[in-house]
């Protein structure tokens, strides 16, 4: 274990799987799972993510070729035990690719039980900007609740549930904070990553994250770009970009400054499942306009010189959002560039200009 | 090409090129349009007067003239990816048409609304494109999914339909309908009348009565009186005018039709020794495709979806009419792509047609096969997967057939 706070933050993130934990862990596949809920019923939420350049066969046998492979390769690594102790899984539809895993392990728990696949709970949350939709998300919060519940045995009491908000939003501000830290250059886009990304109790997180405002960083030097297009839950693309030369000094995914962009503000279950709904804009989720606004606007505030549209084979959204994107950069003077069809987990940088 | 076999067939295909030139020349009056998706619930439209195109059925009929790669390379020079979705884009790629007069059947007219349900990550974004452009307008519909459901979704659908969705989902679809139906009185000037729903609900319950029938009777029937390129049009056709007279009596025109073929002891082909079962969409650009297998190896495919589905998937009887159109809707693709429901269904059909084997056409999406694949070998029947896009020709391996051939000798015939 390191010992500045970056080191150790940087400890947990690498050393995420597999989970070791004395209490309850719930393995969670998205961002739309509200932690929250999780914290609040006394057990660790752990997300899970996949591993680039490993034999993802098993993944695939059960969910094909035409499946974002970060998915693939988190079945891959759940039919092998890699994330370790998982007493039960939550699944997000935060895209397809998710909702197709937790069919996928829906329906071996059904016909193969011998895999010994872990529980799962499919968290349907819904983002059209309708009351409507609210109204069926907070029937699916209250159902989550019960159901964590009966996995716990904890009551997820209103005191409880405030208190995670409480918890989860502090994190969510000081997250803000590293962001703007990277904005500095005093921390690189892995960095940022790996401090996102820690696997730990949200607790032992934020004062960590606490430590790290308070300590002595380097400061970094390369061509700021800013990386929009499909979500990176491990640091290979960031590293080989960084390594020609760039800093990536903002995102717009869910795995780094997504993260942390709305605070759920009002320590009550609705307030919980509006942040929710209105979380974002991911790309597999928003609309073409609202992803041009928020890209460009968040491209300007990091000061990025490049926006890179990076985008892996069978992620079917970012696509679409970049001809809408570019016209939106322009308008700035930024220019962007798309690299689609990639490998999860590299990048053809023959496609990005460097210098 | 191959000639049709059933004056349904003709006549169905008759009346949706007539149709299509009234369509035309409504919407060249300025009268509302919309592009609806497949699995949207048109009925809205049927019952307001408002005419509607469906996105995949136009794409089909690109497709069918070749013109799918023309289309592909429309959307490419705009920026779009051309290797995604290419079924539900290929109808978008026909508003950049420069040449309309080289569009198949004059060209699909610019729609003043398009709808579709938030499924799938391309899916939306498709259609966020069609309503950046002038005079058009997106609407958005919720897609909702279940974590627990009962298996056999056939059984329940057409009354026990609460049971096999699920409350909330049809909370959700019914609030849909609601904001659907205000939106399409605010923009259109049309009236909705709950009565005129109801009476679109019944032609439809009827429509899909018939259709269960013709599909009983072609399972039952050895040799078969059809293959699937004779049943597709006389049934898909008719679909996209649910909730029609002409629609409903076009399905009893087509029983009728199959049903003398039968009582004549006509067969397909005389020397069936096998009998298939597509799954997936159509192969649109090479409709030939599924009967070149008949004379050289005896194989006829007897099923596919088009017509199981219209047997299955539609009919839902209830008192509350936006209710029991909610639950057609609220769980449609589910009927066909998410286990167990998709899997134990091609089982049930598989066994009620007798088939020997099944061709299983996979595209590279997030659907996947092995689900489906593996229920069918466990009960028995082997599985061919045809790896290819319904639309998209640039897809298609030359060495196909040969391939498909070969394991019909070697797995099927005995």
């Amino acid at each position: 274990m390191g010992t500045t706070p970056l080191e150790r933050l940087i400890d947990h993130y690498e050393r995420r799987y597999p989970v070791t934990a004395d209490g309850p862990v719930i393995g969670y596949v998205g961002q739309d799972v509200p932690v929250e809920l999780v914290t609040a019923a006394g057990a660790l939420p752990v997300r899970l993510a996949g591993r680039p350049g490993t034999d993802v066969t098993a993944g695939e046998t059960y969910l094909g070729r035409g499946v974002d492979r970060w998915v693939v390769s988190v079945l891959t690594r759940l039919l092998g035990g890699e994330y370790g102790r998982l007493d039960r899984l939550l699944v997000s539809r935060d895209c397809e690719a998710s909702l197709r895993l937790f069919y996928a392990v829906r329906e071996l728990r059904r016909v193969e039980p011998g895999l010994g696949l872990p529980e799962a709970y499919l968290v349907d949350v819904l983002h059209l900007p309708h009351w409507t939709t609210t109204r069926y998300d907070r029937i699916r919060f209250a159902e989550l609740v019960a159901v964590l519940e009966r996995w716990t045995g904890t009551r997820l009491t209103p005191a409880a549930v405030a208190a995670a908000i409480g918890l989860h939003d502090e994190r969510r501000e000081l997250l803000r904070a590293v962001s703007a830290l990277r904005r500095e250059l005093r921390l690189t886009g892995v960095q940022a990553l790996a401090v996102f990304g820690a696997v730990l109790p949200v607790a032992e997180h934020n004062q960590l994250l606490r430590d790290l405002m308070e300590s002595s960083l380097d400061v970094h030097s390369g061509r700021r770009v800013f990386l929009t297009g499909s979500a990176h839950d491990t640091p290979d693309v960031y590293l080989v970009l960084e390594k020609a030369g760039f800093v990536v000094v903002g995102e717009d995914h869910d795995w780094g400054d997504l993260l942390a962009s709305r605070l759920v503000g009002e320590p009550t279950l609705d307030a919980l499942v509006e942040r929710y709904q209105y979380n974002g804009p991911t790309a597999a989720r928003a609309s073409i306009a609202d992803r041009a606004a928020y890209t460009a606007r968040a491209a300007v505030e990091c000061g990025a010189e490049l926006v890179v549209s990076y985008v892996r084979r069978n992620d079917d959204a970012p696509p679409w959002d970049f001809p809408a994107q570019a016209a939106a950069l322009r308008a700035h003077g930024i220019p962007a560039v798309l690299v689609d069809r990639q490998e999860y987990g590299s990048i053809d940088l023959a496609e990005v200009p460097v210098g | 090409m191959v000639e049709k076999l059933l004056a349904s067939a003709t006549e169905a295909t008759r009346y949706q090129r007539a149709w299509f030139r009234d369509l035309r020349a409504s919407a060249a009056a300025g009268d509302p349009l919309a592009l609806v998706n497949a699995d949207a619930p048109q009925e809205i439209f049927r019952a307001m007067e408002i005419p509607y195109v469906v996105n995949q059925w136009w794409a089909s009929v690109v497709a069918a003239k070749r013109r799918a790669p023309h289309h592909l390379e429309l959307l490419r020079e705009r920026g779009y990816p051309d290797y995604t979705e290419q079924y539900s884009s290929i109808s978008l790629a026909s508003l950049f048409e420069p040449d309309p007069d080289a569009a198949p059947w004059g060209g699909l007219p610019r729609p003043t609304i398009v709808l579709g349900e938030t499924v799938g990550d391309g899916g939306r974004k498709i259609f966020d494109v069609w309503g950046q452009q002038p005079g058009i307008t997106y609407y958005a519909l919720e897609s909702a999914a279940e974590n627990a459901v009962p298996v056999n979704w056939w059984d329940l659908m057409p009354h026990d339909w609460e049971k096999a969705i699920g409350t909330a989902r049809l909370d959700l679809m019914v609030s849909e309908l609601h904001g659907l139906i205000r939106f399409l009185e605010t923009t259109t000037g049309r009236v909705f009348s709950e009565r005129a729903l109801r009476r679109v609900l019944d032609l439809v319950n009827e429509q899909a009565e018939w259709n269960r029938r013709t599909r009983d009777l072609i399972a039952g029937t050895t040799p078969s009186p059809l293959a699937v390129t004779d049943s597709i049009p006389s049934v898909m056709i008719p679909q996209w005018h649910r909730g029609t007279e002409w629609a409903r009596d076009a399905a009893q025109r087509f029983y009728e039709e199959v049903e003398s073929r039968v009582r004549a002891g006509a067969a397909v082909c005389e020397n069936e020794r096998v009998r298939l079962m597509w799954i997936g969409r159509g192969l649109w650009y090479d409709m030939d495709f599924y009967r070149r297998f008949e004379e050289r190896h005896g194989a006829v495919f007897v099923w596919s979806m088009y017509l199981a589905v219209a047997a299955d998937g539609y009919p839902r009887y209830g008192d509350d009419p936006l209710r029991t159109l909610a639950a057609r809707f609220a769980a449609f693709t589910d009927q066909l792509y998410t286990p167990p429901w998709s899997c134990e269904w091609y089982v049930k059909e598989a066994k009620l047609h007798g088939v020997d084997g099944v061709v299983h056409l996979v595209s590279d999406d997030a659907r996947g096969s092995y689900f489906t694949n593996r229920a069918l070998r466990a009960a028995g029947i082997p599985v061919y997967e045809l790896h290819a896009d319904n639309v998209d020709t640039r897809s298609y391996q030359e060495s196909t057939e040969q391939a498909l051939g070969d394991w019909l000798e070697r797995e099927v015939v005995r």
